[in-house]
């Protein structure tokens, strides 16, 4: 059994991370769907640009919840690690691989879930066809989405366990759900500038996630006029983040420090 | 094999060093470490493993730094911290193990078997009991041709029948070993072992544990003692045949030095 196999089994066989990750957001794509829909106007662009975007922020709180939960046991392995590392084959490299190929597994079902979840409910409320127009993107995009919040994750979770103490990996670890959820929310409501969108990879994989579902360029005010996003920008900007924190994150993971687990109650 | 000069530690904010100068050579030998409980005998042991960073001196295992070993599967242990990679059934957690040290998952399953703990397979190491818990730390220690292996308190919670079974298989395990116990009175089947006395963070010795029962500690710095212990309690000397007290006679290294204070 290699290492990645174990971690995918760890984690396709943790009953609270489908319950959290996948139940708890199915439910929330339900709230969008039948409680919150009230507002929306019945033309069909108006209904697909509302689904796509609960699907995008949906997705994206999802990751980084699973990213969050997952990154959370570094604090219970940090002895194991730096013991495996030193005492062992197991190489910071190898470990990182397969502790982000077992969450990417996690959040590519995730996302297959959460695609039929939005397809489904959605298309009932509305009654009509909503599947997405590009699935294979979308799984490429989650894909990406999900290596980039692990990588986001445990470069906080490791910088907790190697400078701060483990009493501060708790709060660290809500860091990354936050900014997904003001984030993705706020695109919605708020006419962000161009450059902030390409340069924040929540909102990189939030309009990506929408051009993927809706098959229509997502777009910014810019003075009176409307451009569309260059989903070039988009993907460049996720993957040079994404890069930034795995670099960051092998860092850190060299030299991880132990922690007595009991260092992380807070009362 | 294992050096170790001048290792001292302290623990940031605390009062007094947790180790104060422990130098210690094994090369391939077996030693038992006595002491008390909070007298330094795990920090040593994760010190060794690299888990507690020194505030001075030098470990090195097999000519290397501690702190720059990397990929060099030959030290183990049983503190079972270090088997926490990530929540997996036993079975599991040993097939992983295997693959990282490079062993065979089927000599610890066959280790498993002997002890009785076949039930232990397919359950996840915090839904075993403490005693269980200790043994798969004891037969992970072991298992996967370590060069050297460091022992916390095996024994503990440890049924009778077992703790034979494992003092057998330490006997014969073609391996270094460091062994850490609070309690002298198991002593007595590792007479061909050497033995270090720890107090405070101090170890003294190399002693040999067949010498035990010649072992006194004496009130005060004698001359030509063994060793000369310094202690909150006073200065200590450990003698050989003849002496204020002798060292197996009492239960444990605390309640020899506080009968003596």
């Amino acid at each position: 059994m290699n290492l990645t196999r174990c971690y995918a089994k760890a984690i396709l066989t943790n009953g609270s991370l489908w319950f959290w990750a996948v139940a708890f957001m199915t439910m929330w794509l339900g709230i969008g769907a039948f409680l919150e829909s009230q507002g929306v106007a019945a033309t069909r662009s108006a209904v697909v640009a509302y689904t796509t975007s609960w699907y995008a922020v949906i997705v994206l709180i999802a990751l980084s919840l699973l990213a969050a939960v997952i990154a959370g046991s570094y604090a219970y392995g940090s002895s194991a690690l730096a013991y495996a590392f030193r005492y062992s084959r197991l190489t910071p490299a190898g470990y990182l691989i397969s502790i982000v190929g077992g969450s990417a597994l996690l959040g590519l079902v995730l996302n297959v879930v959460l695609l039929g979840a939005t397809a489904g409910m959605f298309g009932v409320r509305f009654a009509t066809t909503l599947l997405p127009v590009d699935p294979a993107a979308l799984l490429g995009v989650s894909l990406v989405g999900g290596v980039f919040f692990m990588a986001l994750s445990s470069t906080l979770a490791l910088l907790a366990i190697n400078h701060l103490g483990l009493r501060s990996a708790d709060f660290v670890g809500y860091v990354p759900l936050v900014l997904s959820f003001v984030l993705g929310n706020a695109q919605l409501y708020v006419t962000f500038p161009r450059w902030f969108i390409y340069g924040s990879p929540f909102n990189d994989l939030t309009s990506l996630l929408y051009q993927g579902y809706s098959g229509s360029t997502p777009t910014v005010e810019l003075g009176t006029a409307t451009v569309p996003l260059d989903w070039i920008f988009l993907v460049l900007g996720i993957l040079v983040w994404t890069a930034a924190f795995v670099g960051c994150t092998l860092v850190l993971l060299r030299r991880i420090r132990s922690r007595q687990l009991e260092e992380r109650r807070q009362i | 094999m294992l050096d170790i000069r001048d290792l001292r530690v302290t623990f940031p904010g605390a009062p007094t060093p947790a180790l104060r100068g422990i130098n210690l050579r094994l090369e391939g030998g077996k030693m038992v470490v006595v002491g008390a409980n909070g007298s330094g005998k795990t920090t040593l042991i994760r010190s060794i493993l690299g888990l507690v960073p020194p505030t001075g001196g030098t470990i090195s295992f097999g000519g290397r730094d501690v702190r720059t070993i990397r990929s060099e599967p030959g030290l183990s242990t049983n503190l079972a911290e270090v088997y926490r990679l990530m929540s997996l059934p036993v079975r599991d957690l040993v097939r992983l193990y295997a693959l990282l040290k490079g062993g065979d998952p089927a000599e610890m399953e066959g280790r498993l078997r002997e002890f009785e703990l076949d039930a232990v397979l397919g359950k996840r190491l915090h839904e075993l009991s403490t005693g269980q818990q200790k043994l798969v730390g004891d037969l992970f220690a072991v298992s996967f041709q370590p060069r050297l292996v460091l022992l916390d308190e095996p024994f503990d919670n440890v049924d009778f029948a077992r703790r034979r079974r494992l003092v057998r298989l330490l006997q014969e395990l073609p391996a270094g070993v460091l062994l850490n116990t609070h309690e002298l009175e198991l002593l007595g089947p590792f007479a061909g072992w050497q033995l270090g006395l720890m107090f405070e963070g101090r170890l003294l010795g190399p002693f040999s544990v067949a010498e035990l029962d010649r072992l006194f500690l004496t009130r005060g710095a004698i001359p030509g003692a063994l060793a000369v212990l310094g202690t909150s309690l006073g200065t200590f000397s450990v003698t050989r045949d003849a002496g204020d007290r002798l060292v197996k006679s009492a239960t444990s290294l605390n309640a020899l030095v506080e009968s003596l204070a």
